[in-house]
């Protein structure tokens, strides 16, 4: 037999696909969205003058937050509303019966005529309905239904969700197995008051019982899954829907006197009641009638029952939802009714079912009352997963009990990773992936995350494509802008946004200020919970959003949060805060703001609390691996191509990709491709030699400092900055760092791929890039394509690779992958309107189609170019010679200039190129490999100093020869221009006014304009 | 001479590179040929111009997305007058005849010049290591070898590494020579340690350096204990420079990187050196950080403005340039001599500039070119060959001790080639002429082959 883990594993993957929670997009798919309402301009006034209808029916769609409200047109007679029928297509008439020219009933038969599927309802006032029911012919009666208006716009919205369920049913509960709620009444003047309460019960009723911790717009989307209530006026259509959804019942709201075979039957309902007894004897009947002869009839059959008229109706049909239809606590109770326990939330449940007495929980489990108690609750996946399995598929019933509970808890915590939940003092569940504080925006930072973890859950191929790797956000706490705009009220910071004040002094008058009481109290619940170590980021308005370059402008502080003392992490946590909000009135945003168009005081700032993601490796806390990941690679080499992307990755916190320091480049499609790991001394030079960490040793050491003075460098005091060499033997340790170190034999001068304590060791990442043992490259590669998608514009994103330990220590260590930020390639790496026209080819003096490099630069006067008539490659020797000197001057004065000579440069081979180092011509702005005849040497693409033209994002332009393409260098342009000054092979050009260069990454060309 | 350039051109008018190369090699043995009319009885100039053999082949290998690629393979056999083929392999996109032609005739005379029994050559191929996963390079290095393997063998040719063929390629080709040979020979130098490669490689420049310095001292009857010697660079050949420097009881002032250099006048010890080696093997960090640690010291950044070295501008009794081609000018030549410098053995390649060489030469320095004075790593290739002719490998100090005896020979011929040619004392020229001499004369002893 299987065990319960192995069930819930098959039962999941069985389910997943049809109860992921995309399903709830596709419930209520059909709408009713276009609305004739035909009356005479009298009846409209009337109409508008008791419930303003139209606006009535958008209001309500409002409150409630529904996406998209029926549109009404109304036409003031039936030809008109022909006319309007002719020209749009409707999904629903509601007309008034009183006309000059037409009666309602033939209008109703014309229509009918035409369009035999529309809904036709007639809408009568109270004073009229007789007079209709007297003076046309039963025959003639094709009405879908007739209501009252007695002034409640909730009829409308009723008529409408009424209509709406009818069309979704079948599709509905085959799909998701939705619940419905039969109600069978055949009087308009019932059906009017009845169906807008019984409406109102059941969306408040099932609003009221969701799981607590989603959010607004979570509950609505979930709302779609609401039991659907299904209108018969007649004993054959009530069997007929009884019987088609069966499977599906909920409940039986019954009138009593109604028509069965054509005619009314007194005591249809008592005979409907034992019908449905006969075949499910466990669904709850509550019987309606105005005759309350028949309450001791009802009683005597075991049903429900309520006078029509009762003051108490209302109340009455409410406590029939809540006690009978499972919209109220879940009863744990003994089969003789003695109640044991209750549980009225998923939490509360899930850790109740271990505590329940087996035969109890048996007793509820064969009548399916849980999952019952969930399909009310829209947990239409997890009832799914609970319905199928009987107490007997398991070893015990402790097995069961497990198997439940464990579903429940899976179930929450993917309610957790989809939404943005609030949080709650009481309530507060650490395992909650994304929760909120406070009211206003999250700001962009924020929501970039919230996007990173909607991407992961609507796509969930991802999951599925990896499905050994947990690929997920880090869990995280957003402090709402509501608690910055208290602050700066309470503290009076207002006139900071204006003062010329120095960062310490803005420091500092934070740092004083007091946060919210409700603030204070809510991180102190937070911090009960939560003692591992955090993030507290900046996530302001604008932050990450518009592809404004703010990204890494405002404070990130990573606190240890192991302090035995309560106090002091909650002080340290408070004041981090108080930074971050401080951030945003620094000199550097302000002066940013300036150069953005942006008003400081528009901006507002959010805090992010995140769980710092990483593991304690000796008195150090670091994930193994983060990096980031962008859409485009502009130096591309070998056979890649930019919009396969680029990824950097480097040990220990992002910071060292973040800050551009050294870290690993490779392309997610070709990782075994390292254009600047080719040669030993490259991946020597080029490898990551420090890395970022948490120091968790002396957390009382680590308060946040405050230095006065420095105010600006504070959270340079937060991460350690560490020598990999020095931590070896920590490193030594842990399979998961081993294995992403290859070592350096000197002796041999070569690196093999696996760390060794008697070498060097050199970070490679190989285990991963050459030998596959994580599919980092391919996760990457399926986020660019998913995220590139999701965003609509080229990406960059933050990762991190973190493995799970174990207390276990023969256990093998579990990998994750954890998405941090998604956010617009930025300004400074992608500027997606380098465009360069035909007009630009033809005035440039330059053109090349075999370019890297992106961007436009524009302040570069000084070219220093080698003389095509005087080049020698006997000379080159020379030549490099005389760069050296020109390039040491113009450093010395700190000009930028534009390099052009012919062949490979930097080759290391005289006869193929100009032999200089990076030292030589380290003032270079941009490069042209250029042609000539006396070099005989396929174009390099500058592949000799790969590293520094990446990393310093210069363009490089090759001219490959005349026959390969059409690029061109206007070297006599060059020739004519007056010398600045000029040796025997080299020329020093300082022109006028600047030149203009544009690459475009994507499209390897580039162009120089003069 | 003219006669023979204009052959060359006439023959091979696109091979700039190699005609070049033999311009300047015949230039530097004029006296030779001058003093030596059987050279060109034996019409011996037209015959060492023109390689043994040369082998081109098609190397096809599949990338892995599958595609076939297609590149050329060479091997210039040059010389093997005294001794079988010895030369590396490039694989470098601007590989093509010239180029090999010209390397592999360098070779002749080099390897010549370590007294060690080899002959000349060169190969390789135009395909480009950078970019390409370890499995592109095996695939390539196996289908090069596939051909190859025809043509080389312990006692024929014996290929090592160059630009683009490291440790990793070589094991690449070796596997594959071994697989297609089914025998397990010394045919490639470069190896790692644990199959047949051999110890002091990292260390044999530096050594050899100093080991050759060594030698023109002891000609003055002095040697390096409590010399104040500079050493320029910081990377292997300088800090096995230092060791040996210290090893043998001198002083070493002076270190350098890219950035700048240190200036330590109480002299760097070996504690000091372990931390420079640390420093930039591990860390790979500034030579600066050095006064950090050792604040007595001082640390100069480069100075563009400046238009010489002040490195090189320190008393001192040696000079062990040890960084890069041209960092000694005519200036720093002259500030070294009027520091009191007498002795510069030139651990980098070409690192004086030829007014510099001249200035050394006219005032009699003893003064050993890079040619011979960095010969060490060429001599420890000899040295593994050796070792896997004879199935043994040497520890440590024996290969030091072969080293140390090599120079000791390089030394002496030059010494001698000097005297013979009339500039005695002249390492430049003896150098020069040293290893011409020995291949053509084994030339004219096998006769017209």
């Amino acid at each position: 037999m299987k065990t319960w883990k192995q069930k819930y594993d098959e039962i999941f993957k069985a389910n997943y696909f049809e109860f992921s929670f995309k399903i709830f997009h596709e419930l209520m798919a059909r709408r009713v969205k276009e609305i004739l309402l035909v009356s005479s301009p009298y009846d409209a006034f009337i109409l508008e003058e008791d419930g303003r209808f139209a606006e009535r029916i958008i209001h309500e769609y409002r409150g409630l937050n529904l996406s998209h409200p029926p549109k009404l047109t109304w036409a003031s007679s039936p030809s008109e509303a022909f006319d309007f029928l002719l020209k749009d297509d409707f999904d629903l008439v509601i007309t008034m019966p009183r006309f000059d020219d037409v009666n309602p009933y033939r209008f109703c038969a014309g229509i009918k005529r035409m369009y035999p599927k529309l809904p036709v309802y007639l809408l009568a006032h109270m004073s009229n309905i007789q007079l209709l029911e007297n003076n046309y012919p039963a025959k003639d009666d094709c009405f879908d239904k007739k209501l009252i208006w007695s002034g409640n716009s909730d009829l409308l919205l009723a008529l409408v969700k009424s209509e709406e369920d009818m069309m979704n049913v079948s599709w509905d509960t085959k799909r998701a197995k939705v619940r419905v709620i039969i109600f069978v009444e055949d009087s308009p003047k019932y059906l009017s008051s009845l169906l807008p309460l019984l409406y109102k019960e059941v969306v408040l009723q099932t609003q009221a019982v969701m799981e607590e911790s989603l959010n607004e717009e979570d509950r609505l989307l979930r709302m779609r899954a609401r039991p659907k209530i299904l209108l018969a006026e007649n004993y054959e259509d009530a069997v007929s829907l009884y019987t088609k959804y069966k499977p599906y019942l909920l409940g039986v709201i019954s009138d009593v006197r109604f028509k069965k075979d054509q005619k009314l039957n007194d005591k249809a309902g008592l005979i409907f009641h034992k019908f449905i007894k006969k075949n499910t004897p466990d669904t709850p009947v509550l019987l309606l009638s105005s005759d309350d002869s028949n309450r001791a009839e009802a009683f005597k059959l075991n049903a429900f029952f309520l006078n029509k008229n009762s003051q108490n109706l209302h109340s009455g049909i409410h406590s029939f939802l809540i006690n009978h239809l499972a919209f109220g606590s879940f009863i744990f109770n003994y089969p003789d009714g003695k109640i044991i326990a209750k549980a009225s939330t998923l939490r509360e449940m899930e850790k109740l079912i271990p505590s329940i007495p087996d035969e109890v929980f048996k007793y509820h489990a064969e009548r399916n009352h849980i999952s019952t108690w969930l399909t009310a609750r829209s947990e239409i996946f997890l009832a799914s997963l609970i319905r199928p399995v009987s107490w007997d598929d398991f070893v015990d019933i402790s097995e069961l009990k497990n198997f439940i509970s464990f579903c429940i808890h899976m179930r929450r915590k993917g309610h957790q990773r989809v939404v943005i939940a609030d949080f709650n003092i009481e309530n507060f569940d650490p395992e909650t992936d994304f929760i909120k504080m406070g009211t206003g925006s999250l700001g962009g930072k924020a929501r970039g995350l919230a996007f990173a973890s909607h991407l992961l859950d609507t796509n969930l191929h991802v999951r599925e494509k990896f499905p050994k790797l947990n690929i997920r956000i880090p869990k995280t706490l957003v402090i709402a802008t509501e608690y910055f705009d208290h602050f700066m009220e309470d503290n009076q910071l207002d006139d900071i946004i204006d003062a010329e004040l120095a960062d310490y002094e803005i420091i500092n008058r934070f740092i004083n200020g007091k946060l919210h009481a409700n603030l204070k109290i809510n991180l102190t619940a937070y911090l009960k919970q939560v003692k591992h170590p955090i993030a507290v980021r900046s996530s302001s308005l604008l932050e990450d959003a518009l592809y404004q370059p703010s990204a890494g402008l405002y404070r990130t502080y990573m606190l240890p949060n192991n302090n035995h003392n309560f106090s002091i992490r909650h002080n340290n946590l408070s004041k981090a805060i108080k930074l971050v909000f401080a951030s945003t009135y620094l000199n550097a945003a302000k002066q940013l703001a300036k150069t953005t168009l942006r008003r400081t005081e528009e901006e507002k700032m959010a805090v992010i609390i995140q769980e710092a993601i990483g593991n304690n490796y000796g008195d150090y806390f670091f994930p193994a691996i983060s990096g980031v990941v962008k859409s485009y690679n502009f130096y591309p080499m070998s056979y890649m191509k930019p919009e396969e992307g680029i990824a950097h990755i480097a040990l220990g916190f992002g910071k060292t990709v973040v800050s551009g320091e050294t870290s690993l480049r490779f392309s997610p499609k070709y990782p075994q491709n390292l254009p600047h790991f080719s040669k030993i001394k490259d991946i020597l030079k080029t490898s990551q030699r420090s890395f970022y960490a948490i120091n968790m040793k002396h957390p009382d050491k680590h308060k946040i400092p405050h230095d006065r003075e420095k105010g600006h460098d504070i959270s340079e005091f937060m991460l350690s900055k560490l020598d990999i060499e020095d931590h070896k033997s920590v490193i030594s340790l842990y399979t998961e760092l081993r294995n992403i170190f290859s070592s350096y034999i000197a002796q041999d001068h070569k690196i093999v791929d696996y760390f060794s304590n008697k070498h060097h060791c050199i970070l490679s990442f190989a285990d991963i890039l050459k030998h596959d043992s994580l599919p980092l490259p391919e996760i990457l590669s399926e986020l660019l394509v998913t995220g590139r998608k999701g965003m609509g514009t080229p990406i960059e994103i933050e990762f991190v690779v973190n493995y799970i330990q174990s207390d276990d220590k023969s256990a093998k260590v579990q990998p994750e992958f954890l998405l941090l930020q998604i956010r617009p390639m930025s300004l400074q790496s992608f500027n997606s309107n380098v465009i360069i026209s035909e007009e630009d080819i033809r005035k440039a003096f330059c053109y090349s189609t075999m370019s890297m490099g992106n961007g436009i630069i524009e302040n570069i006067k000084n070219i220093v170019y080698v003389k095509k008539s005087s080049f020698d490659s006997s000379h080159t020797l020379t030549i490099a010679d005389e760069i050296t000197k020109i390039n040491r001057n113009l450093t010395g004065q700190n000009i930028e200039y534009l390099l052009i000579g012919p062949g490979r440069w930097g080759s290391a081979d005289r006869w193929l190129g100009i032999p200089v180092e990076w030292s030589d011509i380290s003032g270079t702005r941009a490069i042209i490999e250029s042609r000539n005849k006396n070099i005989n040497a396929e174009p390099s693409q500058g592949s000799h100093f790969f590293h520094n033209l990446c990393s310093l994002g210069i363009p490089y332009l090759t001219i490959p020869p005349e026959r390969k393409s059409d690029s061109f260098l206007d070297e006599t342009w060059l020739e004519k221009q007056k010398a600045e000054s000029e040796t025997e092979f080299i020329k020093h050009i300082k022109l006028k006014s600047p030149l203009t260069i544009k690459a475009n990454g994507k499209r390897a060309k580039a162009i120089i304009l003069k | 001479m003219k006669d023979v350039m204009d052959k060359i051109k006439a023959r091979d008018p696109y091979e700039k590179e190699f005609q070049q190369a033999v311009e300047e090699v015949l230039e530097s043995i004029k006296p030779v040929l001058d003093k030596n009319p059987q050279y060109r009885h034996a019409n011996i100039l037209e015959r060492i111009i023109e390689p043994e053999r040369i082998i081109m082949f098609r190397v096809p290998w599949m990338d892995d997305r599958g595609k076939i690629k297609v590149n050329r393979g060479f091997r210039i056999e040059m010389n093997s007058a005294i001794g079988p083929y010895k030369g590396g392999l490039r694989f470098h996109p601007s590989v093509n005849l010239s180029i090999l032609k010209f390397l592999a005739f360098e070779q002749v005379y080099k390897n010549a010049l370590t007294t060690l029994p080899m002959g000349g050559g060169k190969g390789g191929s135009d395909f480009d290591p950078k970019g390409k996963s370890d499995n592109e390079v095996m695939r390539f290095c196996q289908s090069f070898m596939s051909e190859l393997f025809h043509h080389i063998g312990p006692n024929t040719d014996i290929p090592a590494g160059d630009i683009g063929v490291g440790a990793r390629e070589i094991g690449f080709l070796f596997g594959m020579y071994k697989k297609l040979a089914k025998e397990f020979t010394g045919v490639l130098t470069g190896k790692s340690l644990n199959w047949g490669g051999s110890l002091i490689r990292p260390e044999a420049t530096g050594y050899g350096s100093v080991y050759m310095a060594a030698e023109m001292l002891a000609t003055k009857n002095k040697n390096l204990k409590n010399k104040i010697c500079l050493v320029s660079g910081s990377g292997n050949v300088a800090q096995y420079t230092t060791e040996k420097i210290l090893e043998f009881g001198g002083k070493v002032i002076t270190l350098s990187d890219s950035s700048g250099y240190i200036f330590d006048e109480a002299g760097i010890t070996r504690e000091k050196l372990n931390y420079i080696m640390t420093l930039k093997n591990i860390r790979r960090g500034r030579i600066e950080e050095y006064i950090e640690r050792y604040p007595e010291a001082v640390y100069t950044p480069v100075d563009p403005k400046l238009d010489f070295n002040p490195l090189w501008d320190h008393k001192a009794d040696c000079a062990f340039p040890s960084a890069t081609q041209n960092e000694i000018n005519g200036k720093d030549a002259q500030n070294l001599i009027n520091n009191g410098v007498f002795a510069v053995s030139e651990g980098a390649n070409m690192p004086t500039t030829p007014d510099g060489v001249n200035l050394f030469i006219d005032h009699k320095l003893l003064y050993a070119p890079g040619k011979a004075a960095n010969a060490g790593g060429v001599a420890v290739s000899g040295l593994e060959m050796a070792q896997n002719s004879m199935r043994i490998s040497w520890p440590r100090k024996e290969v030091d001790n072969r080293l140390k005896h090599i120079m000791n020979s390089i030394h002496n011929s030059c010494l001698e080639a000097a005297e013979e040619y009339g500039t005695p004392g002249n390492y430049f020229n003896g150098a020069n002429i040293a290893g011409f001499v020995k291949v053509v004369d084994a030339m004219l002893d096998q006769g017209v082959v």
